[in-house]
């Protein structure tokens, strides 16, 4: 990995990659944040705008859905984490030719790099 | 073409004109040629037996068409047909090969109208996709092939006792709805449960398919396990136990998938979590549940073989499909990320996207039945997808931080396959109503109403939300270059532990008994030698002797006789 | 031809083929072409005589008798046809084969080893049609002893000592035991002839059906059933055609023939139910299954891993017969058919290896397929035989003795089959997966970051030795189609009782 800052040379991307281009910019990462916070904000507000046909009395919880999948999903990330401390092992731990730590035989690919 | 001659013959020869071909582009425009000519075939057969044969006292019905045969066998070709497309730049001869042979098996094994017919293909499949994953000729991936092959001979041989277990008890070959009860019936649901991956029989598929090449992981993705699920349906619909199965199997990958650092192997993964859905929807078994699963099965095909497609081709213009190694591709690999990330919008279920419409039935079918814990388990494994494939894969490949690498597009046959399959997950999305009138059972299922998509909007935001709140704080565990362990752990560690502890005392065991024996018996001989042999007392001329001894033995045989006789 | 005619033809062949041998010895291809046209005859005849059986079964031919009730007599009978038919028609692949091997490896005697190859062919016909348990004794000793100068060919010390522990398991046991049991059995019943259901309900009961059994089922050491099976690795030392041949087809086949004979003949598939007499059979044969196989997964030269895979799949059929049920029955006669295609395949292969690169472990052989494919391929294809797995022939045998195991009610022998399927697949496919898709470490793999694969030309062995094996592989893809036939054939060995 780089820590070097690769400049790119708009010149050698493809059209739609210059395009993108515009990720690049933290100030716009940050601009599709604030998108989603508003959405969610939006999206709970729906909630009390259509008339619910509640089959789980859970689902009458203004907001359910979104709230449980907002906490399942902090729920899921914090076990997994925790998992990591138990199963995580280095890539040659069954095995020093394993999959994991053997490269990809070069002749099968096409490396083709685009500016370097 | 009308009579019904059984499409795997198709693919079989196939296979063979394939071996006389010049090598190239031919082989290639065989390689497309064939699953259109047999989805073409496919789509026209009536319904029906179509054609049987006999081999000792069993009939076996090679074409047994009907809608849910049917179904899975067009989805089999048009998958074979993308991920041939895909492959079109490869000119692996073994490759090649196996795909007809597996894909051909595959289609074969779903119109299998009785068990044995069944089994012959089943194994079929288990040979050719090995080949796939030898094809990566390095040390890890023959080990890890040899692995998947004892697992899947082995769900072979487990349905090859049961079938004829059952045969004996019940006189019938015909393969249709069975209960679990007798041993048959478990030992058959058990090697279906292999193939499907079942929570704790499920680690050959994290452990084969990232292993294999780009091209075989795409293929593999598709026939196998979604096989696993058409016998399942068709076998044991309805079985309660499968729910329970179901669930946990679309819940516990997803742990692993957000810890897992290889994308392959956090597609697989997700695969894993994808069939614990259509699972579910066998086990319950209603209408509504079926149509769901098997729509589940169409719609996953495509989308998951869309994402393995993309991440084969980044892994194809990298070398690299980790976590730790990639980031920023987006860029110079801009096609790809955008169909990459359809593929994600379709596994995390976003309205107008394919997998809504499939998620949607097996939810509403669960509810409908009353199965509440599963349906919150069902929820949270739908929210968990979001995270770590939907979000975990475009984001960490071609965004994220950024590796450096700058690789250049997507070669246009692999572009070309993506795009189909990106289109076929939207305009499944848009307008699921083809799709639904191929079901098995009648739908009368409105897709899009507004509960319905603001609630599915609202879990997909809120647990995307979740994800940038970890991200930003640094909480969502990074790319790391490691491997978890899993249940191989059993079977890779363990068990070889175990041997070399008891094989060890056992063989020196074994050798001390032998040598003790052998030295009893020589002295046996050599005392006989002494007194009986030529040299010895009793016999003095070495023919007399030997004469005399074997006489002796034999009449000491008869008397022994004629006494046990007289007893 | 009449069925008594070609009866005596049979054994008549084999002998002047060896004794046209001896006549060429000077004239290498007057003498080798001379068995080849031998090797077509035979096979030709018994063909003829299977074509006879099914117009006039039950036709014998009493060629000399020492005491009244005890002649040599020959007949014809389903499992004896399907046996002298696999025999006769692998030995012409097999000749061709030969010929190829001993010329490719240089090797010497050959008059002498052709001469004794016929001789035990000659044995083996004998074996094939004997028409009762004294006929069948006394060519089933000359097999032993026709076949010890193979075993010896090499005349190293490896060689001979190895042609001693041949010599010595099979003579001890089968005078040891067999003849024992032959005694008995005449002196209960006075007669030795095979008579369908047997000859022996009636007149024996008890533990002591158990004890002639296990008599019998020991003294036929060339089943090579567990603990008498050190016979058959001790004489992979013979040049692979003696193995190919001989020790996966004709002397072992004879073994386990004979226990079918025994088992249906003798003793009866119905008495052996009834009596549960066979029940530690089952077991015995069992342990020998799964044994043979851990012991195969740890040799690395691969005419070891082989044999102990034959004395694995031997057991197959003499479990077959220990389930007594008439599928099983059925099954062990069937796979004498599947199991000689497919391991002869894998035997040639071995031959073939070695021939082209003097190799004979399987550690050596990693890369080697992309040298040898079609070698390799046949080899793939005998082993998946062996496994049991569709396409090929060995699926059908493997079935009809997992019906035999469910009739039986014997689980134990169905998880047994399940089991060593799976060690097959541990100790064959490697051999082709490494050969296939593992460079060879000697050579230099490519540079790092060419384009190419490391590929290697091909070079595979002359083709006499190719072709044989290619053959007998493509014999296991028909074997699949055709096994309806072959059953149907048998059928009559296990209906129509007494």
């Amino acid at each position: 990995m780089n820590d070097k800052k690769i400049v790119d040379d708009a010149e050698n991307l493809p059209w739609l990659g210059r395009k993108l281009l515009w990720l690049d910019k933290k100030k716009n990462v940050d601009r599709i944040v604030y998108g989603l916070y508003f959405a969610c904000a939006i999206l709970f507000a729906a909630d009390f705008m259509y008339k619910k046909y509640v089959l789980v009395a859970v689902e009458s919880i203004p907001g359910f859905y979104g709230l449980y999948g907002f906490f399942m999903a902090i729920v899921l990330v914090l076990c997994a984490k925790v998992m990591r401390v138990f199963l995580m092992r280095p890539e040659d731990y069954y095995a020093p030719n394993d999959v994991e730590s053997e490269d990809y035989p070069e002749d099968q690919l096409e490396r083709l790099d685009n500016n370097g | 073409m009308a009579d019904g001659f059984p499409v795997a013959f198709l693919f079989f020869a196939g296979a063979a004109l394939l071996c006389i071909l010049p090598k190239g582009n031919a082989r290639a425009l065989l390689l497309l040629a064939i699953p259109v000519i047999a989805g073409y075939i496919i789509w026209l057969l009536p319904e029906g037996n179509l054609w049987s044969t006999s081999i000792f006292e069993l009939n076996l019905e090679l074409m047994r068409v009907d809608r849910l045969s049917r179904i899975f066998a067009l989805v089999f070709a048009l998958a074979a047909f993308l991920g041939n497309l895909y492959a079109w730049h490869m000119r692996d001869m073994v490759q090649q090969v196996g795909t007809l042979l597996y894909a051909g098996s595959a289609i074969g094994a779903v119109f299998a109208g009785d068990l044995v017919t069944l089994f012959l293909y089943w194994e079929g499949t288990a040979i050719a996709s090995v080949f796939l994953i030898w094809a990566r000729r390095t040390e890890g991936a023959y080990h890890t092939g040899m692995r998947y092959l004892i697992v899947q001979i082995g769900s072979g041989v487990l349905l090859l006792a049961g079938t004829v277990l059952l045969w004996r008890e019940t006189g019938s070959l015909v393969f249709e709805s069975m209960t679990l009860g007798s041993l048959a019936t478990w030992l058959i649901f058990i090697a279906f449960g292999i193939k499907c991956a079942f929570p704790l029989l499920h680690n050959w598929l994290q452990d084969a398919y990232p292993a294999a090449t780009i091209t075989g992981t795409v293929i593999l993705s598709a026939f196998t396990t979604k096989l696993a699920v058409y016998a399942l349906a068709r076998g044991f619909a309805g079985t309660e136990l499968l729910i329970y199965i179901g669930a946990v199997m679309a819940l516990f990958p997803i742990f692993y998938a957000v810890i897992e650092n290889d994308l392959r192997r956090v597609l697989v993964y997700s695969l894993n979590n994808q069939l614990g859905f259509m699972v579910v929807g066998i086990g319950v078994g209603t209408e509504l549940a079926l149509n769901g699963t098997v729509t589940h099965a169409f719609v996953h095909i495509l989308y998951k073989a869309l994402l393995l497609m993309s991440i084969g081709a980044v892994m194809f213009r990298t070398g690299t499909a980790k976590c730790s190694e990639l980031g920023g591709l987006y860029k110079t690999m801009p096609l790809t990320m955008i169909f990459c990330v359809v593929g994600a919008a379709s596994i995390s279920a976003f309205p107008l996207f394919s997998g809504f419409v499939s998620k949607s039935l097996i939810l509403s079918a669960s509810v409908d039945e009353g199965y509440y814990i599963v349906w919150a388990m069902l929820l949270f494994a739908s929210a968990g997808a979001l995270l770590y494939s939907g979000i975990k894969i475009p984001y960490f490949a071609f965004f994220a931080q950024d590796s450096g690498l700058r690789p250049k597009e997507a070669p246009w046959n692999m572009l070309l396959a993506m795009g189909i399959a990106a289109f076929l997950s939207i305009a499944i999305g848009v307008y699921p109503a083809p799709l639904y009138a191929m079901l098995p059972y009648e739908l009368d299922y409105v897709l899009y109403t507004t509960p319905h998509v603001v609630t599915q909007l609202q879990l997909l935001f809120f647990s995307a939300l979740a994800f940038t709140v970890l991200q930003r704080t640094g909480i969502y565990p990074q790319g790391l270059r490691s491997i978890n362990l899993d249940t191989d752990w059993t079977y890779r560690r363990l068990l070889p532990k175990i041997i070399s502890a008891v094989g060890k005392p056992a063989a020196r065991l074994w050798d001390a008994i032998v040598q003790f024996s052998l030295r009893r018996i020589n002295n046996i001989i050599s005392g006989l030698y002494r007194t009986h042999g030529p040299e010895g007392p009793i016999a003095k001329a070495w023919p007399t002797g030997s004469m005399v001894l074997w006489i002796a033995i034999l009449l000491a045989a008869t008397l022994l006789v004629s006494f046990i006789d007289l007893m | 031809m009449s069925i008594e005619l070609s009866l005596i033809l049979t054994l008549l062949i084999p002998l002047l083929a060896a004794w046209a041998n001896m006549i060429f010895r000077n004239h290498e291809n007057l003498r080798d072409g001379a068995t080849f046209i031998a090797s077509i005859l035979l096979f030709g005849v018994v063909v003829n005589l299977l074509r006879q059986h099914a117009v006039s079964p039950d036709i014998s031919v009493e060629l000399l008798s020492v005491m009244p009730g005890l002649t040599i007599t020959l007949s014809a009978e389903p499992l004896g046809l399907l046996f002298a038919t696999i025999a006769s028609g692998l030995w012409i692949i097999t000749h061709i084969f030969g010929v190829g091997y001993m010329r490719g490896n240089n090797e010497e005697h050959h008059t002498r080893f052709f001469t004794s190859f016929s001789l035990a062919i000659f044995a083996t016909m004998g074996i094939a049609f004997s028409a009762n348990m004294f006929t069948l004794f006394i060519f089933y000793e000359l097999l032993t002893v026709s076949t010890y100068p193979l075993v010896a060919h090499k005349q190293t010390m490896d060689a001979k000592k190895g042609a001693r522990t041949y010599l010595g398991i099979l003579m001890g046991t089968s005078i040891g035991f067999l003849l024992v049991a032959i005694i008995w059995t005449w002196h209960l019943t006075g007669t030795l002839d095979f008579v369908k259901g047997g000859i022996l309900e009636g007149k024996i009961e008890g533990p002591l059906v158990a004890v002639l059994l296990a008599l019998y089922v020991f003294g036929i050491g060339k089943a090579a059933i567990m603990p008498f099976h050190r016979w058959l690795p001790a004489a992979m030392v013979a040049p692979t055609p003696v193995s190919a041949l001989l020790h996966a087809v004709a002397v072992v086949k004879a073994g386990v023939f004979t226990m079918l004979k025994v088992g249906i003949y003798i003793f009866g598939i119905d008495f052996l139910s009834t009596t549960g007499a066979s029940e530690w059979l089952i077991w015995l044969a069992s342990a020998s299954i799964l044994i043979a196989s851990l012991i195969a997964m740890t040799k690395d030269n691969l005419k070891a891993r082989l044999a102990y895979s034959t004395i694995s799949q031997l057991s197959y059929i003499t479990l077959g017969m220990a389930l007594a049920t008439s599928m099983g029955a059925l099954g062990g006669g069937m796979h004498i058919a599947m199991h000689a295609m497919g391991k002869i395949t894998l035997f040639m292969c071995a031959g073939s290896i070695y021939v082209a690169t003097q190799k004979t472990k399987v550690s050596e052989m990693t890369g080697l397929g992309r040298v040898m494919p079609f070698t390799f391929i046949a080899f793939f294809i005998g082993a998946l035989s062996i496994i049991g797995l569709p396409p090929l022939g060995g699926s059908w045998g493997k079935w009809l003795l997992i019906v035999g195991a469910a009739d039986a009610g014997q689980q134990v022998a169905i998880a047994v089959l399940m089991i060593s399927s799976l060690l097959n697949v541990a100790y064959l496919l490697p051999i082709v997966g490494k050969g296939f898709f593992l460079a060879n470490p000697e050579p230099k793999p490519a540079a790092v970051g060419s384009a190419i694969s490391p590929k290697s030309k091909i070079a595979e062995a002359p083709l006499m030795v190719v072709l044989p094996p290619v053959l007998t592989a493509i014999g296991c893809l028909l074997l699949f189609f055709y096994a309806g036939h072959i059953q149907e054939f048998l059928m009559p060995i296990v209906t129509s009782g007494k």
